[in-house]
């Protein structure tokens, strides 16, 4: 399996957050949150807050849970342990951008956007993600992707991040 | 019968025998194995690594089969006696074999003389109904052969009825077997207190319901004079109780359950209805004491207490679901697998158990004029064994915990 | 969490079910304090609530969960007057087939009913009390409770006060509670309360012990003398002998014990008046969690009713 791991992974991430900080810059100050999806895209959006800080440009960070928005899950025979969402901000009036590890079929995205909007009216959102593995069912297309894997050849992808999983790959 | 000649089996206590048995059942004639010879005409079986011993008598046999005719309870319940090496059964009294009057006991005989495969003698009710109150006709039943008195594995609630009862029949030379308990300490349960009760959230039946009922019906018999014989005995008390009583003199006779010789109450698991048994099923040391109880005299009898049950009710909740289970089929082997080959009774013991004492008690006749009742003769291979399944079970309901299991012996019975 | 249709005792489970669904009670408690008390978890599922006891707060707290995680909720009536033993049952569970319910919750007097009914149905099966037997979603909301007020179960020492004989919610907390790594004790009027050697659970008959086995938490069963037929024991002086007293509220408080009950109260009976009133008294929460704990119980259940893939 071809793996891209360290330095790769952190310059990704580099170019990810200079990519934000062109973001918010069109924003007003204080209006840029990041939600990162349990479990990893959380993790990422960790990560990334952490580089916006040191770069001077903090954003606010949440994690968001979307197990129990899933439309998938009553076919499967077991479902996973709920992790507690947090969001410890209003949402209303925010630009929000929807942080994840893989987009595959756009569902996990669809379900994201129906749990975020419960919890009030954000101004904008956007979704980003670290990898684009294609096999799109759903009209959700993300504004950024650090790697693009989209081949007919591709037939799973791995993310193991350090605070997971003990150390930082992507294996496809 | 056709004149038999059988050679080389082993009697209960273990010798090489040869027999040769004549149109009647009386007319038997054992040997050491080669010392006589087949008469002319005979058919010859080998009996080489079988058991010739004689058939069973069941004295505790609930035949009647929710939503089934009498005729095919009677027909089922001789088919599944034949199959486990019981040649006679003492019938109880059921809501459909009501035995307080002549007329069901006149038709139950027709039943049994048209259909049975098996010998068939009914118990008389203790009183009209069963419902414990007023006495039924004694003379009557005893005049049609009824030499046994119970209300089917009951203690009747009024002890004055009981009493009376008694005071009646001891004139009559009848028996009356009677299960000890008091019913106000046995009301909503269904399970013999301990861990498994507690799990299971089910009430405990009180060891000492059915110590006490012993009691008072030996003190009670012992005033009256009457013979009794306890019904279905599932303590260790409950044993030392007898024993004191036989050693001082009285005339009481009692029984064990196959079941409970078996199984303990921790079998129940996960509510398994099959288990469900009256009284419950008890302890390991209760087990013990029971079997020792066989081997020094102080319990009479083995009985089947066999009690067919509908899917349906057993598939109820173990409250709603009823008590019994059909052993009849597998009478026999069970007792072989269980209690013979792990060394816990001995041949004798069982023949003492199964087949001499329970023809002894169930005799209807008067020893004076009449030749003892008879058992016939039944050959067992220990050899051969089978997983039981529902083409064993002739009895007609499968409400038995040995479904599934594996036994040991092979009966033939009757011989011919 | 490994596939399970049915939730009929917390002895089925294993250890990871049991961390699973707690965890996912923190979550789900989570969602009451959005705007919006509502996940589309369950949408377009049917739960159905069998309730052949009467009950008011178990019902209603299994329907305010079903509700929130947007399932469809309904009740099920059994006039108590015309069920005849079990046979009833059976027919019901025909009945309830046809309807093609995803998740039943079902409530009787006999233990043993939900297992019955679970074996004939596809439905996911909850049980909510059976007799004498088995309560486990009490079971979770108290061992949640429990671990939310001191941040773990392990290690702490819960003692439950009251009939213990016929009490599930006793049978169901205790077990779930020592496989989480608490110490249990029992303590109630002595025909109520097993022999230890049956229970494993030490057996108290009086305040004084009690208070030197050094308890965190005092749990009182509620007395219901309808569901006895015959008078176990006196009843006039049950609040002097068993229940929290002024007195013993006082050596509460000092020893700073939490006060748990599965409701509803008998005020003078198990507490005083003043005991609801205790700082620590941990009832309300209780009553809150047990929607948590049942919403994720439900979600962790899958039914084995036919899905459109």
């Amino acid at each position: 399996m071809p793996t891209i791991e360290q330095p790769a992974m952190n310059q990704a991430l580099d170019a990810w957050a200079e990519q934000l900080i062109g973001y918010a810059a069109q924003l007003p100050p204080g209006k840029l949150a990041l939600v990162g999806l349990i479990r990893r895209g959380d993790i990422l959006a960790r990560r990334l807050s952490e580089k916006l800080r040191a770069a001077g440009c903090p954003a606010l960070c949440g994690a968001l849970d979307i197990s129990l928005y899933r439309d998938d899950w009553s076919m499967k025979s077991s479902k996973p342990a709920l992790h507690s969402s947090y969001l410890p901000f209003s949402t209303d009036d925010m630009y929000l951008v929807i942080i994840d590890d893989v987009i595959n079929t756009g569902r996990t995205i669809r379900a994201a956007l129906n749990a975020l909007f419960e919890y009030g009216r954000p101004a904008g959102v956007r979704l980003e993600c670290l990898v684009d593995r294609g096999g799109r069912q759903l009209p959700i297309h993300p504004d950024y992707t650090a790697f693009t894997l989209d081949s007919p050849d591709v037939e799973d992808v791995v993310v193991h991040l350090s605070e997971e999983d003990g150390t930082d790959s992507i294996s496809y | 019968m056709n004149n038999l000649y059988i050679t080389n089996a082993t009697d209960p206590a273990g010798r090489q025998v040869d027999c040769r048995m004549g149109r009647s059942t009386g007319d038997v004639t054992f040997a050491p194995a080669g010392s006589i010879s087949a008469p002319a005409g005979a058919r010859i079986i080998d009996g080489t690594g079988k058991l010739l011993l004689p058939a069973f008598f069941d004295l505790h046999a609930h035949i009647e089969q929710p939503g089934r005719s009498k005729r095919e309870s009677v027909t089922r319940a001789g088919q599944a006696a034949l199959n486990g090496g019981v040649w006679g059964m003492l019938v109880m009294p059921s809501p459909g074999f009501m035995f307080d009057n002549y007329a069901t006991l006149d038709s139950f005989r027709d039943a049994v003389s048209q259909r049975a495969l098996a010998e068939m003698y009914a118990a008389g009710c203790i009183s009209v109904g069963m419902n414990g109150e007023q006495q039924a006709p004694y003379n009557t039943m005893a005049a049609r052969g009824v030499s046994v008195l119970t209300d089917a594995g009951a203690m009747p609630s009024s002890t004055l009825m009981l009493y009376r009862a008694m005071k009646y029949v001891a004139e009559l030379g009848l028996t009356l077997a009677v299960r000890g308990d008091v019913p106000e300490l046995t009301r909503n349960t269904c399970m013999h207190p301990g861990t498994t009760s507690y799990m299971l959230g089910l009430h405990g039946t009180p060891p000492c319901a059915e110590e006490i009922g012993i009691e008072t019906v030996l003190r009670l018999a012992r005033d009256a004079g009457a013979k009794v014989h306890i019904q279905t005995v599932s303590t260790a008390e409950s044993v030392r109780i007898i024993r004191r009583a036989k050693a001082a003199g009285q005339a009481v006779t009692a029984e064990v359950a196959l079941h409970h010789l078996l199984y303990t109450h921790e079998c129940l698991g996960d509510y398994d209805t099959n288990f469900k048994t009256l009284p419950p099923l008890r302890e390991e040391q209760d087990c013990a004491a029971l079997i020792e109880g066989i081997k020094d005299g102080t319990i009479d009898c083995i009985v089947s207490d066999h009690t067919p049950c509908t899917p349906f009710s057993k598939k109820q909740d173990f409250i709603s679901a009823p008590a019994g289970m059909v052993a009849l089929d597998t009478f026999l082997p069970a007792i072989y697998t269980y209690l013979v080959k792990p060394g816990k009774l001995t041949w004798p013991e069982v023949v003492r158990a199964c087949s001499e004492n329970p023809c002894r008690i169930a005799d209807p006749r008067e020893p004076e004029y009449d030749a003892p009742m008879q058992a016939p003769l039944m050959l067992f291979d220990p050899r051969e064994t089978y997983t039981v399944s529902e083409e064993h079970l002739s009895c007609g309901t499968l409400n038995t915990p040995l479904l599934g299991t594996e036994l040991c012996g092979r009966v033939t019975l009757p011989l011919q | 969490m490994n596939p399970r249709k049915d939730l009929l005792t917390i002895s089925s489970l294993s250890d990871e079910d049991i961390h699973t669904i707690l965890d996912s009670a923190s979550a789900m408690k989570d969602i009451f304090t959005k705007s919006v008390k509502k996940v589309p978890a369950l949408k377009g599922k049917s739960v159905l609530t069998l309730f052949y006891e009467p009950s008011t707060r178990t019902r209603s707290s299994f329907e305010v969960a079903a509700h929130r995680l947007s399932a469809d909720v309904t009740t099920f009536t059994v006039s108590t007057s015309s069920v005849v033993k079990g046979e009833s049952v059976h027919d019901t569970i025909d009945t309830l087939m046809s309807m093609k319910m995803d998740y039943i919750i079902v409530r009787h007097k006999n233990s043993g009913i939900p297992a019955v009914i679970a074996r004939h149905c596809k439905a996911a099966v909850i049980n909510a009390g059976d007799g004498a037997h088995a309560h486990p979603s009490q079971a979770f909301l108290d061992a949640f409770t429990i671990r939310e007020k001191y941040g773990t179960v392990a290690g702490k020492r819960v003692v439950i006060i009251g009939d213990i004989l016929h009490s599930r919610v006793a049978r169901s907390t205790s077990v779930i509670l020592q496989r989480l790594g608490a110490k249990v004790a029992y303590m109630g009027p002595g025909p109520l309360v097993p022999p230890e050697k049956h229970t494993g659970i030490p057996r108290f008959t009086n305040w004084e012990s009690v208070f030197e086995w050094k308890p965190d938490v005092i749990y009182l069963l509620r007395v219901q003398n309808e569901r006895i037929d015959t008078p176990f024991f006196p009843a006039q002086d049950y609040h002097q002998a068993f229940g929290v007293t002024g007195e013993r509220l006082r050596r509460i408080d000092d020893l700073d014990l939490a006060i748990m009950h599965p409701g509803p109260v008998n005020r003078g009976v198990e507490l005083c008046d003043d005991a609801l009133e205790y700082r620590n008294s941990l009832i309300c929460n209780q009553v809150e969690n047990g929607i948590a704990a049942r919403m994720s119980i439900l979600y962790h259940l899958t039914p084995q009713t036919p899905v459109h893939e």
